[in-house]
């Protein structure tokens, strides 16, 4: 029972931290400049990191950490490529 | 119940920042929100119980496009951006409309995720006379490969995976010639 309540809190913690994602996207897409872009999408890539990591413990499996985990070790990639294009203009790699 | 609340919340993020990305007119804006929208499709991915999918969506959508679409406008002009959003094309959209809603059509025929009565399943939940167990049983024999998986891949499958070797081998030579590179050092 407490259990089943826990998952529960997991799942609609979950919830609002994908309608959180939705208000971040508005700065995606109103932000001015690029910049504000970036760090929105990049916000909402460590929200993606926490949303895995809540439905992981509130649908009871586990190897949902694994992906969290791919996106954590990706998320700076986009925000580093964009910001070094951004600053020498070409050059991504 | 819970969790089909945090799908379809999900399903209309997916949805926003796509139609996002379709609109913006500053190339490297539309860049930057499909990565969010690449995000959000991982999550349904791995909502739906697949991991393997999400994973390659992980690393494809957010690193490599990223990073080719990136090399590609460097080399490339782009537009002054003069307004936020471009124009809406009203004959694509509707084009578009009508494929969706011929695909929705189409939507009620497919079994529910998980479902039981789903053929691979074979009756009620056991493995009778399923796909499955007929390649276990006759892989071998039909193909003399030990891997019923590559034999699948490679035998049964051949010309689908000859297809996609084809696709990959072209996508190679697009790479190669976005980074106006032949040989790679």
């Amino acid at each position: 029972m407490t259990a089943d309540l826990l998952n529960d809190i997991f799942l609609v913690t979950a919830a609002l931290f994908v309608v959180l994602a939705i208000m971040m996207f508005y700065r995606a897409v109103a932000g001015p400049t690029t910049q504000d872009r970036l760090l929105a999408v990049n916000v909402l890539g460590t929200n993606t990191v926490v949303i895995l990591a809540l439905l992981a413990a509130g649908l009871d499996e586990p190897w949902f950490l694994d992906i969290a985990l791919i996106y954590a070790l990706l998320n700076f990639l986009m925000a580093i490529a964009i910001s070094k294009f951004t600053v020498e203009r070409g050059g991504v790699l | 119940m819970i969790g089909t609340a945090v799908a379809y919340t999900l399903a209309i993020f997916i949805v926003l920042a796509a139609v996002a990305t379709a609109l913006f007119r500053d190339v490297l804006s539309a860049i930057v929100v499909f990565g969010a929208y690449s995000l959000g499709m991982a999550i349904l991915y791995t909502f739906l119980l697949a991991p393997d999918v999400a994973m390659t969506e992980a690393a494809i959508g957010a690193g490599v496009t990223t990073i080719l679409l990136l090399l590609t406008i460097a080399r490339t002009t782009r537009p002054s951006t003069d307004r936020l959003f471009e124009r809406v094309n009203v004959p694509a959209v509707i084009a578009v409309g009508a494929f969706v809603l011929v695909l929705g059509t189409l939507l009620p025929d497919m079994y529910a995720v998980g479902t039981e009565s789903a053929p691979v399943w074979g009756e009620q939940g056991v493995l009778t006379e399923t796909p499955s167990l007929y390649y276990i049983e006759n892989t071998f024999g039909d193909t003399g490969a030990q891997n019923a998986v590559s034999a699948v891949l490679a035998s049964y499958r051949g010309f689908d995976t000859f297809g996609e070797a084809v696709v990959v081998f072209a996508a190679a030579i697009a790479v190669l010639l976005v980074l106006k590179r032949e040989v790679f050092t």
